[in-house]
C-alpha cells in the first residue's frame, strides 16, 4: 500500500509539468489557421475559387478584363486557323522524288498496267498488252 | 488474480489526492458547449475558437501525456481540433462535445503512435515553480522519504519512461484518471468499454507502473 500512496504522489506532480505559454499561444494560432484553412476547403463557392486561383484578375479589373480580351482573340485566331486547317491537311515534302498530289493524279491512268520496276508484281498481265480490266469485270479465255 | 481485481484502487489513504484532482469540465461564463458548437456547425469560426481556448489544456495534457514528447503532443492537439472541427456537421450532440473530442484525441493519439511504431526521445514540459510549494512534493523530498536523494529532473524522466512502457490501453487510463482527474464512468464512455474494464485497467496499470519505478518505490 505505501508503493501505491507513493506512486499516487509522483503522480500528482506530472501535474506540474506546464507547457511553455509562447508555444501554447502558437498551438492555438496554428490550430485555427488549419480550422480556417478546413472551413475555406469545405464550402467554396465558384467565384470564390476563381477569387484564390487568380487574385491578380480580381485586384485589377481592367488587366483581368484585357487579359480575357487576349485569350478570346487567341482562341478566335486559333479557330480559324483550326478550320483552314482542315481543309488543306496533306503531306509536306520537298523530295523531288514525290510528286505533288494534283501533278500526280494528273499523271496517273488508271486503265495501264502501272509501269514497276522488274521484282514488283501486283497482278498478272491478264491481256498481255499492258491494259488493265476493271474491277468487277470476269475475264473469260 | 480474482482477488487481485477486487482491490480498488481508489480506496485508501491516496483517496484525497485523487478527489482533488477530480476535473469535470468547470461551470464556464458565457455560451454553453452546446451553443457554441451549434454556431460553430453553422459555419461561425469564432465559436470553434471559445471551444479551443476551453479544451485546448486538457487536449494537449491528454496527448503530452499519452507521447511524453512536445512537439508531438502540439501537431496531435493541432490534428484533434482541426479534425473536430471538420467531422462537426455530423456531431449529434449524442455525448457531450468534450466527451466526444476527447474520444477523437484518444484515437488519434492511439493511432499516431501505431503510424510511429517506435518510441521517441522523450521531450519534456518544464516542472511549474509551484510544485515546491506544494505538500505532496514536500513530503516526497523530506527526510526519510525513498525519493530524497533523486533530483527532480530525473525523477520526471524515469517516470515518463515508465509511462511510456505501458500499453497503449493502459496508458490511456492512467493519464485520463490519474493525471487528469476524469471520473471511471467518463472514460468508459470516451474510449467505449465498460467501467469495469476501466478499473481492471487502471489497477493492471498502476501496478506495472510500481513494478517500472521499483527503484524509487518501495
Amino acid at each position: 500500500m505505501e508503493a501505491e500512496v507513493l506512486l499516487n504522489k509522483l503522480m500528482h506532480l506530472k501535474r506540474y509539468e506546464t507547457p511553455d505559454a509562447s508555444r501554447m499561444v502558437r498551438n492555438k494560432q496554428n490550430i485555427m489557421r488549419g480550422v480556417r484553412q478546413a472551413q475555406a476547403n469545405q464550402r467554396q463557392p465558384l467565384l470564390d475559387r476563381l477569387e484564390n486561383s487568380m487574385p491578380w484578375f480580381f485586384a485589377e479589373p481592367r488587366y483581368g478584363i484585357a487579359a480575357l480580351f487576349i485569350a478570346f482573340f487567341g482562341l478566335q485566331y486559333a479557330g480559324i486557323n483550326a478550320r483552314q486547317s482542315a481543309t488543306s491537311t496533306g503531306i509536306y515534302t520537298s523530295s523531288p522524288h514525290v510528286a505533288s498530289i494534283d501533278r500526280q493524279a494528273a499523271s496517273v491512268e488508271t486503265n495501264r498496267y502501272p509501269n514497276l520496276p522488274g521484282n514488283y508484281r501486283l497482278f498478272a498481265d491478264p491481256e498481255g498488252d499492258a491494259s488493265v480490266v476493271p474491277a468487277g469485270f470476269e475475264y473469260k479465255k | 488474480m480474482a482477488g487481485d481485481l477486487q482491490i480498488d484502487p481508489d480506496e485508501g489513504p491516496e483517496k484525497n489526492i485523487e478527489d482533488s484532482q477530480e476535473e469535470m469540465p468547470e461551470v464556464l461564463e458565457g455560451p454553453s458547449d452546446d451553443e457554441l458548437v451549434l454556431k460553430a456547425q453553422q459555419g461561425d469560426v469564432h465559436a470553434f475558437d471559445e471551444l479551443v481556448e476551453r479544451y485546448h489544456s486538457k487536449i494537449y495534457g491528454l496527448t503530452y501525456n499519452m507521447t511524453s514528447n512536445r512537439e508531438d503532443a502540439e501537431d496531435l492537439t493541432q490534428e484533434v481540433f482541426v479534425k473536430a472541427f471538420e467531422a462537426l456537421p455530423r456531431f449529434k450532440g449524442k455525448s457531450s462535445f468534450y466527451t466526444w473530442i476527447y474520444r477523437i484525441a484518444v484515437n488519434k493519439t492511439i493511432n499516431y503512435r501505431k503510424k510511429r511504431n517506435r518510441k521517441r526521445a522523450l521531450s519534456l514540459d518544464q516542472f511549474d515553480q509551484e510544485i515546491k510549494t506544494d505538500d505532496v512534493y514536500h513530503d516526497l523530498t523530506s527526510k526519510g522519504s525513498p525519493l530524497r536523494n533523486i533530483s527532480l529532473s530525473e525523477l520526471q524522466k524515469k517516470l515518463n519512461e515508465a509511462l511510456q512502457n505501458l500499453s497503449e490501453k493502459h496508458r490511456t487510463v492512467v493519464v485520463m484518471h490519474d493525471m487528469q482527474g476524469i471520473p471511471h464512468e467518463e472514460i468508459a464512455k470516451m474510449v467505449g468499454a465498460s467501467v469495469g474494464t476501466i478499473r481492471s485497467r487502471l489497477f493492471y496499470a498502476r501496478r506495472q507502473m510500481q513494478s517500472e519505478l521499483s527503484e524509487f518505490i518501495k
